[in-house]
């Protein structure tokens, strides 16, 4: 081998690296933006459309990657809050989750648990609060490296229908997917 | 004696009609002619739900639905 075909393929190897990096590091790039304020869902768009009033996101709740949003109904007895955590990986969206159900038992009183067909291991806590002042339901779900958590509060006779909680759920899981899959 | 003559036929007459009919109802009907009929059970008294507001609802939400601002805004929801 002559000191020409060295330096083809060495350069061959050069390009496919860098192709390989680039393509790798676009991929990466598109699935992490860091702008995470365009990922809840507002509830307006399965309600007349004027029901809850958004507050301005937070970014990076607790200094965890992701945002949380909080929709407050126009009447003052409902509040919608959505957290949705960005980790590094799905396992890591899963250790986070398991975190926040356990801190639910002392958030929801006399909490009843059943499976919500949302994103990864959905799962729906209703109940009341620990004062009884309001019902809460809490929302819980996975998708990819995204771990969700959608809270329902309400007045103690009047708590988040579960096909609301359900439909909202299913609307923030695709728009995370497809905010991963941009 | 024609006035007593014409009653007595007149009587006749009556009397015929009488038995040919008796007759005929006899020949229709050779069973027993009572007629039974299953008396109707009372019903219990009670309330068919309308709306919570006892009309069919405004907005047009039907029996059983109540126009409100709910979970998902103005809507019909259960009463």
């Amino acid at each position: 081998m002559n000191a020409s075909t060295r330096a083809v393929g060495s350069s061959a190897a050069t390009a496919l690296l860098v192709i390989g990096v680039t393509i790798g590091g676009i991929g990466s790039a598109a699935a992490q933006p860091g702008d995470y304020s365009t990922l809840p869902v507002d509830p307006n768009l399965i309600t007349d459309s004027l029901a809850y009033n958004a507050a301005p996101p937070v970014i990076n709740p607790n200094g965890q990657p992701g945002v949380t949003a909080v929709y407050n109904h126009r009447d003052g007895g409902r509040q919608i809050t959505s957290t949705i955590l960005v980790l590094p990986d799905a396992a890591a969206a899963t250790a986070a989750l398991n975190g926040s159900r356990a801190e639910l038992a002392g958030k929801v009183a006399n909490g009843q648990t059943q499976p919500a067909a949302v994103g990864a291991g959905g799962t729906m806590v209703s109940g009341m609060s620990p004062d009884g002042s309001k019902s809460v339901t809490v929302l819980t779900f996975t998708q990819g490296n995204a771990a969700t958590t959608i809270e329902f509060d309400g007045a103690p006779k009047d708590p988040a229908p579960a096909d609301l909680v359900v439909e909202l759920g299913q609307k923030q899981d695709t728009a995370i997917r497809d905010w991963q899959a941009a | 004696m024609r006035k007593f003559g014409m009653a007595l036929a007149v009587a006749t007459m009556i009397t015929g009609s009488l038995a040919t009919a008796q007759t005929a109802y006899a020949a229709q009907t050779s069973h027993d002619t009572n007629v039974y009929t299953q008396p109707a059970v009372p019903k219990a008294p009670g309330v068919q739900m309308l709306d919570c507001g006892g009309t069919t609802g405004a907005m047009g939400c039907g029996p059983g639905w109540f126009w409100r601002d709910g979970w998902r805004g103005f809507s019909c929801y259960p009463c």
